[in-house]
């Protein structure tokens, strides 16, 4: 299965990507205890590709990685939304 | 995904800032503190002039607020610039709060009304303050890159050498937890540049804004180093002139 991961040369620290995962109680985005406290994803609570809802709110686009591929990935397009 | 049209110009703009950054007047304050501490008197005076300076960024992103427009810039670049003024309201608040919980100020009012609290209009402050707020006129992208790869990259470094040399676990709360924050600043303000900066003028204006505002830091943090140590304060940033109609 496909999991992500944060580009922390591309990501602003904006937490929209954490709020939004708390907001639908994934809860996989969270604020690392590392000194620089950035951002990470927790692939064991993370639901991608079932979910994108970080990639639809993230200000900085390319800032969220698909480890496998290495892709930045980008918003999906606006049909995802209907269909889900 | 291809590289962003502003790649360059926002690593550039940060590492020059970043080599200035610990040349600043705050090192004064940081040797002095190392070697005898901070007393109550130099900590009011210094948590007071930066409540004073971050009270007026409410003024400052106000006039920059009224810049922006429906369909000017994608949603994204908005929700950057309300993260911003929460973080800067939250960095008044937290100074505010360490001058009452330290007991340099009984009350709010108290704390408005005293030498290190109050705004002066004939300062350095208020000359950086209206610096920024003159900037207001710009595009967003280029006022951004002033304020966010100039004078916050200086802030960060000044502030991370500060609290390693403040011993006081609740001073150097007051300034530790403002890092993720300026980190965050900073990162945005690069993005902004790194998608919307595009054409030569935009990046030379950029290059022109960022000098402008670190230049007027400077003087800020000349007069804040002067005041905290006790010192006479720099001369003024120019010679006053008579405006008549």
């Amino acid at each position: 299965m496909p999991s992500l991961k944060i580009d922390h040369e591309r990501c602003t620290e904006c937490r929209m990507c954490y709020i939004v995962c708390r907001e639908i109680d994934i809860n996989a985005v969270y604020v690392a205890l590392e000194p620089l406290h950035r951002i990470e994803i927790d692939l064991q609570k993370c639901t991608y590709p079932g979910c994108t809802a970080c990639l639809m709110y993230c200000p900085a686009e390319g800032s969220i990685v698909e480890v496998e591929s290495g892709r930045s990935m980008v918003p999906p397009p606006p049909e995802a939304w209907q269909e889900a | 995904m291809p590289d962003l049209p502003g790649k360059a110009l926002a690593r550039e703009l940060i590492e020059k800032s970043r080599s200035e950054s610990r040349a600043t007047p705050v090192e004064e304050v940081i040797q002095a503190i190392c070697g005898d501490g901070l007393d109550d008197g130099a900590a009011h005076r210094l948590i007071g002039r930066l409540w004073t300076l971050e009270r007026m960024f409410y003024y400052i992103y106000g006039g920059w607020g009224q810049g922006l427009e429906i369909n000017d810039f994608p949603p994204s670049i908005k929700y950057l610039f309300s993260k911003q003024i929460v973080d800067e309201s939250t960095h008044e608040m937290l100074y505010l709060d360490a001058l009452l919980r330290k007991g340099f100020a009984a009350t709010q009012k108290d704390a408005f009304r005293h030498p290190s609290g109050c705004f002066v209009m004939d300062s350095a402050l208020a000359y950086y303050v209206f610096s920024l707020r003159n900037l207001a006129t710009y595009p967003h992208p280029i006022r951004i890159a002033a304020l966010n790869l100039g004078p916050k990259v200086l802030e960060l470094a000044w502030m991370e050498g500060l609290t390693k040399a403040i011993a006081d676990p609740d001073l150097k709360g007051v300034f530790e937890s403002q890092f993720v924050e300026n980190r965050s600043h900073i990162n945005m303000g690069r993005r902004i540049v790194e998608e919307f900066v595009t054409k030569p003028v935009e990046a030379e204006l950029c290059r022109w804004a960022c000098a402008v505002a670190k230049r007027d830091y400077g003087r800020f943090l000349g007069e804040l180093s002067a005041f905290v140590l006790g010192h006479e304060a720099p001369a003024p940033p120019a010679p006053r002139r008579q405006v008549t109609d």
